[in-house]
């Protein structure tokens, strides 16, 4: 009894064993992500023998050293996770691995979600994740031939995106605008999608939604919360991206995915591209989403940008941003940051393939 | 969260929801699947459990294994000290 | 016959594969252990878990002892109501270091006995001796309630109390001695030290040859390998088996022909003899009776 692997928590930058953590992951040919708030790992005799890491909702860097593999030891470890995440009040998690150890995690309560072939898959603690919230979008499926959609972050939404839902409305029957939760943009999600609401509002054949943990989430699309993460891999907008062609497409019969151009950031510009290739033309699970980009929306020649409303907002420049904005988005930026807050977040790279 | 994943033993999550619902994944779910999902409901049952979604992952636990857990699991949930002895 | 207590299975109360699946080692009794062998978090589903287990039919047909939290903890309590209405037969109290300790865990037991409606004195007492004060109360502790079913020494923490550590065993020498005399002045059973080495195969069998010869009903025991090993060890050797079949032969053969003494070989045997005769030959059918 007393032989059995004790586990631990820990947070690498700070602890003095942070380094065999670092040389196990190393082993796997993992390193250490910096998104990664806390470490689960298992002592035997002393040594660090299994690791997994957490960032938020997302499990990733799970590794056993050799000798220690077998389902017992990734079970508990697994259990452990889970427990801590609770603790930190997160039930929902996510997991990313290599496909060849999906069975593994599979036998410790986690359910597939999508594979990118040949480089990870990303799966959840419930069977019910995916399935439940298809259900609650399944309500507003519309009947008819061109079901459009849009995924915005709307940081802060901008007459560029008032533009391209109106262009993607005429170009499809029914348009999905669909607003990103993720809470780690400098506009808080609640006014983003108060703004987007406002915005669209009186249009008809338009539905906006909330924002999913599936849906360009730091569960589906870490690499794109990551601040300063200029390297892109293949997979890193795949898996969103497969996700959405697998359940949120058919789950409201969307056909047709509508973007902006990207000229400002290298991620969202690579995110574009990728749309094409995994939603349109590969031949994955789901049927082919036809992707259509719009160049982005000018004034007095210059594209509108969310990032260059943002500085403004900083400067408190409200004079300015006022042909940039919906006059809606303008009341609510003035009610919402009254002063000048040079806090506010000016990261150079734009968000979301849209502005 | 009650139990864990090792062989014999079940894991049982529980989140709020304003129905009932029980999901059950098992290793033996062919041969078992019904009587899992039998002696979860009729614990559930006799808990006066009316909503919640009880998600659980079984390696093939004996009956008397699955209703300890899910009682544990509800009396986590309901964050219940005392226990009435009679519901059991 | 009296049933064989040789071997006492502990077993973690939090560890639903062992709960399961131990009786099939067939240990003379299976401890359920909610104390030391379970972690905090996990407390209340190993709670539950023994309570459902106790009524399983191939426990039923057991011995069943429960260790239980010290009443003053948050769990005893608990773990009391849960072993009482599981029908647990004895209940394992640690750290007993005076005769209050039995009677105030006595009255719990029987107001919980009369509340569920289980036939009331049907719960025995174990009391596990941890401390000096526990040892030199033994005798007090021992005699303090009808329910007293048995004493048993555990080692780890006594030596702890003693500043010392566990070695060649002279560490528990006077422990052993006080609380088997206890234990035989109160005409209660005796149980010894559980053995955590459990790859020291030498040193256990050492040990057990030793409680044996010290006159315990029985040991402790945290792996089931050791079950084999400890009814082996407690096996009388047939030499002894035919000498003690022929004193009680005496004895029988005595009775029948009315003489009021016995007598084998033209030496008188002595009561004592007999009885321990008898005792020897109870084993040796345990023994054959356990091993298939």
């Amino acid at each position: 009894m007393s032989n059995e692997p004790i586990f631990e928590t820990m947070i690498p930058r700070r602890n003095a064993r942070g380094a065999e953590v670092r040389s196990l992951l190393a082993a796997s040919g993992l390193e250490i992500e910096k998104d990664i708030q806390i470490f689960v790992v298992a002592c035997d005799a002393g040594r660090i023998v299994a690791c997994a890491g957490l960032a938020g909702e997302v499990v990733k860097c799970v590794t056993i050293a050799e000798p220690y593999r077998g389902s017992a030891l990734a079970c508990r470890l697994m259990c452990e996770v889970q427990m801590l995440a609770m603790k930190r009040r997160h039930s929902h998690l996510f997991l990313y691995t290599k496909p060849g150890n999906a069975v593994l995690f599979e036998g410790c309560g986690f359910h597939m979600l999508a594979e990118v072939k040949g480089h990870a898959c990303l799966m959840e603690n419930t069977p019910v994740g995916i399935r439940d919230y298809c259900d609650k979008l399944q309500p507003f499926r519309q009947t008819a031939q061109r079901i459009g959609s849009v995924v915005i972050n709307a940081n802060p939404f901008t007459l560029g995106h008032l533009h391209l839902v109106r262009e993607a409305r005429r170009a499809c029957d029914w348009l999905h605008v669909f607003v990103v939760s993720e809470n780690a943009s400098a506009i808080a999600y609640a006014e983003r999608l108060d703004m987007v609401r406002a915005g669209l509002a009186g249009m008809d054949r338009v539905t906006v939604h909330r924002g999913s943990r599936y849906l360009i989430s730091k569960a589906t699309f870490p690499g794109y919360f990551i601040k300063d993460s200029c390297v892109v891999e293949a997979c890193s907008t795949a898996m969103d991206l497969l996700i959405f062609r697998k359940y949120i497409a058919p789950a409201l019969g969307i056909t047709h995915r509508f973007v902006g151009s990207e000229p400002f950031c290298r991620l969202t510009a690579k995110y574009n591209e990728d749309m094409l290739d995994w939603l349109e033309t590969a031949a994955e699970e789901g049927a082919p989403i036809q992707v259509v980009e719009y160049p982005r929306f000018e004034v007095d020649g210059r594209a509108v940008s969310a990032s260059e409303v943002r500085r403004l907002l900083a400067r408190g420049d409200f004079a300015a941003m006022d042909s940039l904005v919906p006059v809606a988005t303008l009341s609510q930026l003035r009610a919402s940051y009254p002063r000048v807050r040079p806090a506010v977040d000016c990261r150079a790279t734009e968000l979301i393939g849209v502005m | 969260m009650c139990g864990t994943l090792e062989s014999n033993d079940l894991l049982v999550k529980v989140e709020p929801r304003s129905e009932l619902e029980v999901v059950i994944s098992s290793v033996v779910m062919r041969q078992f699947g019904v009587r899992i999902r039998q002696v979860v409901d009729e614990t559930l049952q006799r808990m006066e459990v009316t909503h919640g979604l009880f998600v659980i992952e079984d390696k093939g636990a004996l009956d008397c294994t699955i209703q300890a857990r899910v009682q544990t699991a509800v009396m986590r949930a309901s964050e219940c000290e005392e226990l009435d002895w009679s519901v059991l | 016959m009296k049933k064989p207590r040789r071997s006492m299975l502990f077993i973690p109360g939090s560890n639903a594969a062992m709960l399961s699946t131990a009786f099939v080692y067939r240990p003379d009794s299976i401890m359920f252990d909610l104390e030391d062998a379970v972690s905090l978090r996990a407390k209340d589903s190993a709670r539950m878990l023994v309570y459902h287990a106790l009524q399983l039919p191939m426990y039923r047909e057991m011995e069943t002892v429960v260790r239980i939290n010290p009443l003053d903890t948050p769990f005893g309590h608990k773990d009391l109501e849960a072993a009482v209405r599981g029908g647990a037969e004895i209940i394992r109290l640690p750290k007993t270091d005076c005769a209050e300790d039995v009677l105030r865990l006595e009255r719990e037991v029987e107001r919980i006995e009369k509340e569920c409606g289980r036939k009331a004195a049907s719960t025995r007492l174990m009391a596990a001796i941890e401390s000096a004060s526990g040892v030199v109360n033994a005798l007090s502790i021992a005699t303090s309630s009808p329910r007293m079913d048995s004493i048993a020494l555990a080692g780890f923490d006594y030596v702890v109390d003693m500043q010392t550590q566990r070695g060649d065993g002279m560490e528990l020498f006077y422990a052993r001695c006080a609380v088997l005399h206890a234990a035989r002045a109160a005409k209660i059973d005796a149980f010894d030290v559980v053995f955590s080495d459990v790859n020291d195969d030498e040193g256990f069998l050492k040990e057990v040859n030793l409680i044996k010869r010290l006159g315990f009903n029985g040991k402790s025991l945290i792996n089931p390998r050791q079950i084999e090993l400890l009814h082996q060890a407690y096996t009388p050797s047939e030499e002894e088996v035919a000498k003690a079949k022929r004193i009680v032969e005496a004895a029988l053969e005595a009775e029948r022909a009315g003489h009021g003494v016995v007598s084998l070989n033209g030496k008188m045997v002595d009561a004592p003899v007999v009885l321990s005769a008898r005792r020897i030959l109870d084993l040796a059918r345990s023994s054959r009776a356990s091993a298939y």
